[in-house]
């Protein structure tokens, strides 16, 4: 009899965390700007960056990079860039990043202007960025 | 430890739902040794190669000729990195079953279900969003898998 509780308490949390990731995907969030770690302060260029974080065993990094590069490219004063912080879990830590993808938008002075966990939603992360672009 | 080339991603889906239901007969019979059987194909996958999986071969024979060919590709090493976290849960729950640890057991199986489940049902792995939460928290499980 356990096992049948233990079977539909499992089905039940599935379902909560199903949900749970699905609403928080791409969602975009603020949080103080902190001292950037040398890896990502060098990927720093003009306008904004986006430095997206991933590790090697992240399957969603990739739609993320997709849906990135492509909004960059399209986006003047908007560039890019991967950090794939695997063997960089201090970096990680210094940011307050437990999940990937995880991008922070930055200013080329390093202040953060936000964030985005999971894959980001084009329209909804451009219009947030729209006041910081030339 | 040999890399896998990228896979149909429809694949896996597939045997997230085999290894979904081997896991909740487990649950409802206590069947300790499909647990064990369970906990070796996980080590198989996770440390030698991903074609030791039956599951795939079950796919590309019997499923895959039947469906629309698709030219998207997942890479392995996050498969792989999920099968290593099933399989640390798969042998707690066998370690706690066959030890008479029956509550164990059971904790450590259903943990692995809600795990295989969201990866079946939503393509979702947990282990790998989380990865750098494991490597902070368990800095042993993470990081054999990223040599």
């Amino acid at each position: 009899m356990t096992g049948v509780w233990a079977l539909l308490g499992a089905l039940a949390v599935a379902g909560a965390i199903g949900v749970l990731l699905k609403v928080r995907e791409g969602r975009i969030y603020r949080r103080d700007s902190v001292d950037l770690p040398a890896p990502v302060r060098d990927l720093l260029a003009p306008g904004v960056t986006l430095v997206q974080l991933s590790t090697t065993f992240c399957a969603p990094c990739r739609h993320a990079k997709v849906v990135l590069s492509d909004l960059a490219d399209r986006t003047d004063g908007l560039s890019h860039a991967e950090l794939d912080v695997t063997n960089l879990p201090d970096v990680a830590a210094q940011l307050g990043v437990m999940r990937t993808p995880t991008t922070l938008a930055l200013t080329a002075d390093g202040v953060e202007v936000l964030r985005v966990g999971g894959v980001p939603k084009r329209d909804s992360l451009l219009a947030a960025l729209q006041p910081h672009l030339p | 430890m040999p890399k896998d080339a990228p896979v149909d991603p429809r694949g896996p889906r597939f045997s997230a739902w085999m290894t979904t239901v081997v896991l909740a007969v487990v649950l409802l019979t206590g069947w300790w040794r499909l647990l064990a059987a369970q906990t070796v194909l996980f080590a198989m996958c996770a440390f030698i190669s991903l074609k030791l999986n039956p599951w795939g071969h079950v796919y590309r024979f019997a499923i895959q000729p039947r469906l629309t060919p698709t030219t998207e590709r997942e890479e392995a090493a996050p498969l792989r990195f999920a099968q290593g976290v099933g399989f640390v849960f798969a042998l707690i729950g066998t370690l706690g079953y066959a030890t008479g640890l029956t509550t164990l057991g059971t904790v450590a199986t259903a943990l692995a279900l809600v795990a295989a489940l969201l990866n079946a049902a939503l393509g979702l792995c947990l282990g790998c969003e989380m990865y750098l939460l494991l490597r902070r928290y368990a800095p042993a499980l993470a990081r054999p898998q990223s040599q």
